[in-house]
Order: C-alpha cells, then structure tokens, then sequence
C-alpha cells in the first residue's frame, strides 16, 4: 500500500513539477477526506493538480468554472418533468462525481458558493425533498483567486472553515519553470497519467490514517495550539475545536505519507500553516509573519509548565 | 475622591480569611461581640468588593472605633495591659477593613493580622495553638502575596501554595535562631496574666479537703527522673508540712512571723546559713536526680522527695525540706533537684521548733487525748506506742473513702472512734494528734504520692488525684521519721493507687464511666500520646529558657561564650539559608513535567547553552537540522537521539525507564560532540 | 558635586551592566533592597521578640524568629522572580517633539519559570505591570517623553519588582540601546510651502481633494479608511478602496527654501504641519530638503517617511 502511495506521489509530482510540498499536501488532504482549497493567480497549474490527482487516484472527475451569474441549480442538478413517466426526475449536476474541480469559486454569488459548500459538509444534496447521496469518496478541489483582485465575492469565514486545507502553489522555480517550457502542455500529461490506486484503496487508506496512533503528548501539543491561537491576540478569533481536529487529521495523513504509524510534531507542524491560515484573521497591525509560522515559533513542542 | 483601592480578586479570599482567623482566639478570650464585629466588618467589606455596597463614610468610621473603643472599656475596664490592648487591636483590624483605600491600607491590614496573629500566644500555648498560628500565617502571607501581584492574571491557589513553600523554608532558620538567640531576663516587669483559681494543695488542711481535690484529673506536675526512678511505696512528693492545729484545720506554722530569715530559708544565693551547710555535710546515697515541670498553681512551693537539694534558678530551700520558689508559679515551671531520701533530718531540734510541732489547742478530742496518754504509758518506746496505734488503725474496721461523713467540734475523736471512714487527711491528722498528745514532735505533711508512669515520655504523671497527707514524728536519734497511717488502713493507695486502693474498699472511683474509659488500651494509648506531645512541647518550646540554652549549647560547643555562640549561629546560617537559596534559585523547571518532556527542555537548555538561537516551537527533528549547519558530527548524534525520542514519546509503545536512559545516554553523546569542536 | 556623583554613577552603571539590544537579567545586574514595608515588617518582628522576652513567651520569640526567617527567604524568592528575565528592544511608536513617543520592549522568560507582577517604565514615562509565564514572551509599548526632535535616547529602563511578599525590592537599570524617533513638533499655519506645479492650486485643491477618479479595489490592510467606499460596504459589497489617479500638475514638493523667514528649526515644524496637512487631505506630496529629496506619494508610509527625513534632518545620524 505505501509503495503505491509513493508511486502515486511520485507520479503526481512528475506532472505538477517542482510542487512536491503542495502536492503531498494535496494528497494528504485526500487521504484526510477533506476538501482542498487553492487560492492562487490563474494559469500556476491549479487544474492541473486537480486532474493529476483524479488521475492518479481513478477517481470520476468533473470540473465547474464558478462564474458570476450561475445558479445553484447549474452544480447541484434540477428537477426536470418527465412527460413520458409523468413525473418529476433529478437530472444530476456536475457535482456527483469524485473529484469535483471547482474553479475560481469565489467569483460566484455568495448563494451558489453556499450551496457548494452544503454539499460538500453533508456530502449529500436535496433537491425538492429529495435527498440523494453524493458518491464516496468525495472531494473538491476548489480555486480561488487572491481576493484583492476585483469582482470577487471572498468565500466568508464559515465557509473556509470547510476546507481542511488552503494551499497555494505559486509560480515554480526558475529551473522548474524551464523545464515545464520545454516539456509541453501539462495537461495532456496528466490524461495521459495511468491510474496507480482504485478509489477503494483510497477509502482503506483513509480507515489507516484513523488508525494512526496519536499520543497524549500530541494531543497536548495541539491543545495549546489551539490555545495560544484564541489568547495571543495575534488574530480576530482563534481556531475553533473543528480546526483542532482537522489540524490531527491532517497530521495523521501527513504521518501516513511519511509510513509512520504515529503522529509526531513535525507531522502537525508540517500542516499547520495550511490547515491554520485560512481560519486566522489577523488583527490589524499584527505580526508579518504568517500565522502558521507564527504559531509553530510561538507554542512549544513539549509543555514547559 | 479618589478610586477606590480594589483588592486584586484572587487575593480577596485570602484576605478575609486572614482577618477572621487571624481574629478568631481572640474572639475567646475577649468580648463576644469581637467575633460579631469581625464576620460584620468582612461581610461588608465583600459587599463592597462585590459592589453592593459603598465605602462607609469617615463618620461611620469613626463612630464605629469610637463604639469599639467604649465596648472594650467597657468590658475590660480599662484600655491597657495585654487582654483589653490585645482586643483593641483586634477592634480596629477588622474596622481597618473598612478603610482600604489605597494598597497601602491593605498592606497595614497585613502587618496588623500578623501582629494580632502573634499575640494569640499570649493566651494559648498549646502544641495545637500554634500549630493554628502556623496555617493561619500561611494564610496571611497568602494575601500578602496576593495584594503584590495586581493583574488580574493571578491564581488565589498558586498563593497559598507560595505562601505554604516560604513558612516551610522558613522553618529551618526559625529553629536554629530559636535554639541559639540568648534569653536576656524581662526589660521591664510585665503585669502578670490575670489571676484564675487553681485547683491544688492549699496553705491549710481541713477534713474533707483533699478528698474533694482527689476528685479531679488535673495535672499537677511532671517528673522526669535521669536514671532509676524511686518504687511507688517511696514516691512521696512533699509539699509543704502544717504545724498549726485549731482544733479543726491544720495551717502552715512559723514561717508567716519570720520569713526570709536564714534560720528558716535559704533562697540558693549568697553565703548558705549554717544548718545548710550541715545538711550538705550529712548528704549520702543513694540519689535521685530528676526534673519536675510543674503547672501553674499560683503557690510559692515546689514539690519534691526528701530531702531535696536544687540549683535552678529562684528555688530556695526551707527548713522544713522543702523547695520554695521566691515568687508565685503562675505560668509552667521546671526545676531541676537532686534529693537524697536515706539522709538524717535533724538530730537535733531547736526549743523554738520543738514548741511549734508540739503545740495543741485545749478542749478538744478528750476521748483521744485520753486514749494516747493510756497507751503511751503502756508502752515501752515511742516507736512501740506509734506502731500499736498503726496496728490498730489496719486492724479495727476503719474505711479508706472519698466520702467520708461530716464531723462535729471534736473532728478526731468523731472519726476515731464513731465514724471510722475518712481520707488521708483524716488518718494524718489522727496521727499527728496522738502523737502530740504525748509530747512527741509531729507534724502534717501534704503533697502527693505516686505517680502514673506514661510509656512514651519515660516521665510520671502526677495529677490532683494523687493529692495525699501524711505525717513525720521527730524522734530523738533519727530525727523526722516518715509514717503513713493511709498504709496501715489500705496499703493499695500505696503501693498500687487511689483507684486501686477505693475498689478495694467497695468505694467508687473519682470518675465513674470515665474511670473505666480509661482503661480501654486505646483510650490509654491516646492519653499516653496527648500526654507526651504536651510534655515535649514544654520541654522544646516553652520551656526552653536560658538554662535549657546554655545546656543544649553546652552540648554542642563544650564552651559557651559569645564568640564561639556568634560562630555557631553563623555556620549554622550558612548550612541553613545556603543550600535553601540554592534551591529557591537553581531550581529551575517547572514543576509537573513529565521525565519525557524534562528530557526533551534538558535537551534545548543544552543546544542553547553552546549559544544556538532554538525557539521553543522547534520539533525534535528541526532540531537536528539547526545542528547540521554548525556541527555536522553531533548533528549525526542528534539524529538518533531525536529518532529515539520521537518513537518512545509519540509512538504507540510509551518508553519504560531503560528507554529513559538511554535517551540520556544518546544526550551526553549529543553534548560531548558539540564540545569537541 | 552632585553633577560629578551623578556621572560617577553613570560610568559605574555603564561599565556594570553595559548597553545591549538584549539583556538577560542575572546577578551583576539586579540590585535589591528592602522597601519601607519591609522594614516595617523587621519592625514587627523584633517589636515581637521584645515582647517575648518581656512575657518569657518564647512562643511569641519563635513567631518574630518566624517572620525573620521569611524575610530572609523573601529576598531570595524577590531575587528569583527577576532573575532570568530577558528584555529586548523591540520596536517604536514614533511621536513629536514635546509630545510622547513610546518604545517596544520584549519580556521574555529566559527560564522556564514564572516571573510575576514586573513593573517596566522608561524614566519620565508611565509604568506597566505584566507578568510573563515559562517559554513566554511579552512585548510591551513604554511611552516616554520626546524633550526634542531627532533620535530620543530614552535613557535607561527602570525594571523592578517586589513580589511575593513586597518586603523587597529588587530591580535594575536596562540600557537597552533603544532609541524613540521624535518628529518635529507641528507648527500650524503659513502658506502651504509647496513648489511644483502651482502653489495657488496646491491651497485651493487641498479641500477638494478631488482627483480624477480612477477605480475600485479590494481593501487591504493599511489602505486609508477614508479611501474605502463605504457605501457599497453598506450594500454588502465588501471593503473596496477607492482608487484616485494623481493629476500630474498637482504633484507638490514641500520645500525648505520657501520658508526663508523661518529659522531652521521652525522649518522642519511647520513643514511637519504641512506633511499632517496634505496627509489629511489625500493629497500626494513630496520634500525638498537640502540634500534630501523624498518623491512624491501618499498614504502612512509615505508619511512616515518624509517625517522621519524631517525629524533626523542636520543631526547626521541617518541610517
């Protein structure tokens, strides 16, 4: 199982070159069963790294490109009369698939946003009182664009919280960059991409990673996480218990990934700054440094009285 | 008007407490309404602190102390000496309470509660009361720590925590100081306590006297003897010796018209009178040396065996072999006396003494007077005469009792020969009068007798119970002569006890059920223990004087002079307060950590101590990376131990104590790498 | 006399616990000393010791011997709440001249210990009590007077404490090698010293403050609050910051040579005045010192600058 983890890695990683830190937190976002937020520039390689993983994973995969104008109905699905049967069918939208791909989401209305972002917590949709199952496993990779850029409706906070995870890939490096010049159009790459693992191994691997072995000592660690997050008055509230156990099962599947059978600090500390950043808002005039990396300086590992 | 002082929130518990504990002997002691006024002066003092209730104004305040100050006027008659002051002080630390401005309001509180904490000595002084001062102080010193740290972030616990740590590391420094400071005599006299009556031996003797004191429990004093202690038969306290009779009461003789003349007394200073000097002459063994700490009893006279011989301070001897302490024993009182029983008293008795041991009224006891006279001519010697009259007393139906009857004008000849049941001092008095009867030299003598022996101190206990009279004929070629006409009637006071002796005679004990309470072994065991602590506690604290200094520090010094004192008081300091610094200051992590999470601070103290930059958020392994960069040898030698670290720590099988050493094993290597280069 | 002690003194402190961006409390630098409450307490106690001999109480003797002990034991556990600490110098909150500025200091708990209830203050400036915990660190602004323009030595910092029991007092003397900028102090009125473009226009538009209109953007930190379009916020369109093109020909240039009837000093004031002036106005501006040319802009951190410029002008201790 985890030569298969390291094959599909490295497979991923031989698409999406020069990302490997973004794409083994992709995957660990995978293997936690939560859903990814990418929050970057247009053309970095966002849908690449979406449609690698589905390859790489044999999941169903079914992309959205959020625009202003779409109605919940466009992702969900509509209920559509059968004159022939006489009653009322559900044509499903494109979100009953595996890997949703949702781009640029916060350039939709805050309503068809909600509606995404429902279904994506419940992993079910209801439509007219119908209530139909989303396929399992279910992921969205959604983008979004840096929120200072116009004509965008930021996703508010308790929508982000949604997300375990909140990466960004940002431009590669020099050599990298050259590299995927000479190499040609990624994307076709990625189709080419033979499948590594079958969605049921991805379902076991994700009962593995809740079996991962996390002591008292972590715990703890991770408590005062939390702690020091609501009393330094570094941010506007602190990390809610939801975020503490997305920060474990994060780390859990950071360990996985690692073929370790238990949680150390480096696992937490590793996706802290991704699984933190988009749930802190800083105070004004607060420090410059990210909140993840202020958080990991700041806690110490070991309890010190 | 300015804001208010708030007391910080976690220290305001503490505070309150202080003031009502602080107060709470005193309130005993003096007027009842102190208690009132105390609960009242901290419930309004919350109410405020609550925001109940404003500051009361100056008027209120002022009328308040006036009320006080009438209140303890009243009650005491006066505002001075140390019970109405005492009280006064009390009055106006709780009303302080109402007047906490400022921080500096709150830190007189303090200074006042610990003030007022200490005179609690000057009424008890039991091992129990100052073992409350104690938790009280602690509680006191918790509020002081509590007003000295104002944010709000302070726990009321973690106070009394700090509080308790600091008494204890006091304590060691309060003992050696306790043990070495001289005693230097009072500065100016003090007004003694006031007086409270005391049950015990009186100057004078009537029938149906010491039965009545044989009723109680009390204890009278303590005797610790330094080897063998003496047989119960022979253990006869003396006390003091009644000369006078009036036909029904027999009172203390001679010394009132010439005290302090050196014929009858020797106070132990300045050059001894002749008849001491004889006595020291005649001393012979056997001895018994022994202490006696004895309880208030508001007399001048100490207790001891025949024929004692004292050098503490303030015991003189009177002629009658007996130990008198110049002034009154109003507070526990050790001496130390060296008594030599088989010792001739008197060879030779002065006309003077002759007369007053002979003396009799007229008119009364005609039948006794009588019978003496017929018997004296009947017998051949003084002895035979006093030997038939023992023998009569065992052999008629006489009563030993704690309830003897009434009797009329002519007490002896009532109990000889009607009612026949009487006490000690029936039997004594009975005696004496015989044997006067017929020119004899006798006298009463009063003390007690016996003795319970507790376990665990290795000292006797003797209480009110053992109250006995006897008598001492002056015969000529012997001298004082010691008979018990209680032996010849019930031999088991003597050699077993009163409750022994009253058993035996069908006669119920003093106490009833208690009586027998007593004898449950567990009962007995705490009584022993209650005993003892009791007894220790004089002998270590509150007896410790200046003689008891000077032979403890004799022990120690071989010499005591004030160099070599000021030595042993500075190396005492030295080995006390330095390695109690140490501890306040070297110790350095915090308490409650795990042998894992000390290991891992041991760790990062090491890394920064050779001057590495490491925040405490770094993990184990990051660890190893920072290392690399300076010191690639130890960085390799990191790496294990952090591997290790990270397996016995977070993985699923908890790391036993060899894991723990070797981890610390991995660490030495660790340091000795960054060393080397 | 007392100047020379006073200097004395100062060369001995500055030999003892020598300037540094961070200073570790330890024993060379902590100076401890009973307070008056202290001695009150010792008071007390021989006043008890007394009165133990007085009433042969040696309960009461043991009690006074008691309250020595704990005095004693005070001063190690007052030593210890200080020792150990590390104070660094952090960062500023500039202020005029005349006015207050203050000077970030970090606590930071050395030991893993607690330090309870310090009290820092800078002379002249208003104390803080704060208390720091095992691994913690607490940074802290300490206002202080600014008696001048320029670089404000703040002297050193007065750190002590008194807890547990406040009988003692230990404390120390920080130099922490910290300086406070000190802006001139703004001296109202005149003309706008202004060249480049009109002067005229430069007062005229100063109200207006209507430059071309140039578009919306998201808010972000640091943006003026008077920029934002807070009616579309109302609308629940979120924070946006209206965007303004700067007319070329409105460019202005404070200039020190159009204040020749001023002395220099009176310059920089009121070329301050009119730095907080333009700022209020949204008006881009830029400085003309001699020697020093600052770029037109706009915005805090421009104004930041060109007031730094003024404060740190002819005292040659640019950086």
């Amino acid at each position: 199982m985890s030569k298969a983890l390291r094959q599909s890695l490295s497979s991923v990683a031989g698409v999406v070159l020069g990302k490997e830190e973004q794409v083994r937190l992709a995957v660990a976002c995978l293997l936690a069963r939560g859903h990814l937020l990418i929050e970057d520039l247009p053309g970095v390689g966002k849908t690449t790294l979406a449609q690698t993983l589905a390859r790489v994973f044999s999941l169903q995969y079914g992309r959205v490109q959020f625009t202003s104008d779409m109605l919940p109905a466009d992702i969900l699905g509509v209920s559509v009369y059968d004159p022939d049967n006489r009653e009322f069918h559900l044509k499903e939208g494109p979100i009953f698939t595996q890997l949703l791909l949702a781009d640029e989401i916060n350039r939709t209305t805050p309503k068809t946003q909600s509606a995404l972002l429902e279904a994506m917590e419940e992993r079910q949709v209801t439509l007219d009182g119908v209530t139909r199952p989303l396929p399992d496993p279910f992921f969205v990779v959604a983008t979004q664009n840096p929120v200072t850029q116009t004509g965008t409706f930021p996703l508010p906070e308790s929508q982000l919280d949604r997300f375990l995870m909140r990466i960004s890939l940002g431009y590669p490096a020099p050599e990298m960059e050259r590299e995927l010049l000479a190499g040609g159009d990624r994307r076709e790459a990625a189709e080419q991409l033979e499948g590594v693992l079958q969605p049921q191994d991805l379902v076991k691997l994700s009962r593995a990673v809740e079996k991962v072995h996390v002591s008292a000592d972590l715990v703890d660690y991770v408590q005062r996480i939390l702690e020091y997050s609501r009393a330094c008055g570094e941010f506007v509230s602190g990390l809610s218990p939801r975020a503490g156990l997305g920060l474990l099962r994060a780390a859990r599947a950071w360990a996985v990934l690692d073929g370790r059978d238990y949680v150390i600090p480096e696992d937490v500390q590793a996706v802290l700054g991704p699984v933190c950043e988009h749930r802190l808002q800083p105070v004004a005039g607060g420090s410059a440094l990210g909140a993840g990396q202020q958080l990991l300086e700041a806690v110490p590992v070991v309890r010190g009285s | 008007m300015a804001r208010v002082y708030q007391v910080p929130r976690h220290a305001m518990l503490w505070m309150m407490l202080a003031v009502i504990l602080a107060g709470l002997p005193h309130v005993i002691t003096g007027p009842a309404w102190l208690g009132g006024l105390l609960v009242g002066a901290v419930l309004w003092r919350w109410l405020i602190h609550r925001g109940r209730l404003r500051m009361p104004r100056r008027a209120v305040r002022l009328a308040l102390l006036g009320a006080m100050v009438g209140g303890i006027f009243y009650h005491f008659g006066t505002l001075f000496g140390p019970t109405a002051g005492v009280s006064l002080l009390v009055g106006a630390f709780a009303l302080k309470l109402l007047e906490l401005f400022r921080l500096r309001d709150a830190y007189v509180v303090i200074v006042l509660g610990y003030f007022v904490l200490a005179t609690t000595f000057l009424h008890q002084r039991g091992a129990l009361a100052a073992l409350y001062v104690l938790v009280v102080l602690a509680v006191v010193t918790a509020a002081l720590i509590g007003i000295n740290q104002p944010e709000s972030g302070g726990r009321a616990r973690d106070h009394i925590k700090l509080a308790g740590v600091m008494l204890l590391q006091s304590l060691p420094l309060t003992v050696l100081l306790f043990l070495i400071m001289p005693r230097i005599a009072p500065l100016w006299s003090m007004e003694a306590d006031e007086s409270r009556a005391r049950t015990g031996m009186s100057d004078s003797m009537a029938p149906g006297e010491v039965s009545d004191l044989s009723q109680s429990d009390e204890l009278a004093f303590r005797v610790t003897f330094e080897d063998e202690a003496p047989p119960r038969a022979q253990r006869y306290w003396r006390g003091m010796t009644y000369t006078r009779f009036d036909g029904r009461r027999w009172r203390q003789g001679g010394l009132g018209e010439s005290w302090r003349t050196r014929d009858l007394f020797f106070p132990g200073r300045g050059s001894p009178p002749q008849w001491w000097e004889q006595w020291r002459d005649q001393r012979a063994r056997p001895t018994y040396t022994y202490q006696v700490v004895m309880e208030p009893s508001r007399r001048r006279w100490l207790y001891a065996l025949a024929v004692p011989f004292s050098e503490t301070e303030d015991v003189g001897v009177a002629r009658d072999f007996r130990l008198l302490r110049e002034k009154e024993i109003d507070s526990t009182f050790a001496y130390r006396v060296t008594s030599y029983p088989e010792m001739p008293r008197d060879y030779r008795l002065t006309e003077r003494q002759r007369q007053r041991n002979l003396q009799l009224p007229a008119g009364f006891n005609p039948r006794t007077r009588a019978r003496a006279e017929q018997w004296r001519s009947d017998a051949a010697t003084d002895q035979a005469y006093i030997q038939r009259i023992l023998d009569w007393l065992g052999r008629e139906q006489f009563y030993y009792t704690l309830q003897p009857p009434e009797l009329g004008r002519n007490t002896v000849d009532e109990f000889l020969f009607d009612t026949r049941r009487g006490f000690c001092e029936h039997y004594a008095s009975a005696l004496t009068f015989m044997l006067r009867a017929v020119d004899i030299p006798a006298r009463v003598v009063a003390g007690y007798h016996g003795g319970e022996a507790n376990p665990l101190g290795d000292h006797l206990r003797v209480r009110q119970r053992d109250a006995h009279a006897w008598v001492e004929a002056w015969l000529p070629g012997q001298g004082w002569v010691r008979f018990d006409p209680t032996a010849a009637v019930a031999p088991s006071r003597i050699e077993y006890g009163l409750d022994r002796a009253l058993e035996e005679q069908g006669s119920q004990g003093a106490g009833g059920v208690l009586d027998n309470l007593d004898q449950l072994p567990l009962i007995l065991q705490m009584g022993y223990l209650s005993d003892y602590v009791e007894f220790a506690w004089y002998k270590w604290v509150l007896g410790y004087d200046q003689g008891a200094r000077l032979e403890l520090l004799t022990d120690w010094l071989g010499k005591v002079n004030p160099v070599r004192v000021g030595l042993a008081l500075t190396a005492g300091l030295v080995i006390i307060v330095l390695p109690l610094a140490a501890w306040i200051l070297l110790q350095r992590r915090a308490p409650g950590l795990s042998v894992w999470q000390r290991e891992y601070w041991r760790m990062l103290d090491l890394l920064r101590g050779e001057g590495m930059r490491v925040h405490p958020g770094v993990a184990p392994r990051d660890l190893v990376e920072r290392v690399a960069r300076r010191n690639p040898s130890a960085a390799e030698a990191l790496q294990t131990w952090s591997r290790d670290y990270e397996r016995l720590v977070y993985g699923p099988h908890p790391g036993d104590r060899a894991a723990q050493q070797r981890l610390r094993r991995e660490r030495r290597v660790v340091r000795r790498a960054l060393r080397r280069r | 006399m007392r100047a020379r002690l006073r200097q004395w003194y100062a060369r001995w402190l500055r030999r003892r616990i020598p300037p540094a961006q961070r200073v570790a409390l330890d024993r060379r630098r902590i100076f401890i000393f009973p307070t008056g409450y202290g001695f009150l307490f010792l008071a007390i106690a021989a006043m008890l010791f007394i009165g133990g001999i007085n009433y042969e109480n040696n309960l009461i003797m043991a009690f006074s011997f008691l309250l020595t002990s704990l005095f004693v034991m005070a001063i190690f556990h007052t030593y210890r709440n200080l020792s150990g600490v590390v104070l660094r110098a952090g960062g500023q909150e500039p202020g005029f001249a005349g006015g207050r500025g203050s000077l970030e200091v970090v606590v930071d708990a050395g030991d893993r210990r607690w330090h309870r209830s310090l009290w820092l203050r800078w002379p002249g400036g208003h104390q803080r009590e704060l208390s720091v915990g095992p691994g913690e660190e607490i940074s802290t602004l300490l206002d202080l007077p600014l008696p001048r323009r320029g670089r404000v030595d703040p002297n050193r910092l007065r750190i002590h404490s008194r807890y547990p029991l406040g009988l003692l007092r230990a404390w120390s003397l920080v130099d922490l090698d910290h300086r406070c900028l000190a802006w001139p102090r703004p001296l109202p009125g005149g003309a706008c010293p202004a060249s480049g473009g009109s002067t005229d226009q430069g007062q005229r538009n100063a109200d207006a403050g209507s430059d071309d209109f140039r578009g919306l953007r998201a808010y972000v930190r640091g943006d003026s609050l008077r920029l934002v379009d807070w009616k579309a916020y109302a609308r629940g369109q979120g924070l946006n910051t209206k965007l303004f093109s700067d007319p070329v020909e409105g460019r202005r240039w404070l200039d020190w040579d159009q204040l020749p009837e001023l002395a220099p000093e009176y310059r920089l004031q009121r070329l301050a005045w009119w730095v907080l002036e333009l700022d209020r106005q949204n008006t881009a501006y830029g400085l003309l010192l001699p020697g020093v040319v600052l770029d037109p802009g706009q915005g805090p951190n421009h104004r930041r600058a060109i007031l730094e410029a003024l404060a740190l002008y002819g005292l040659g201790e640019g950086d």
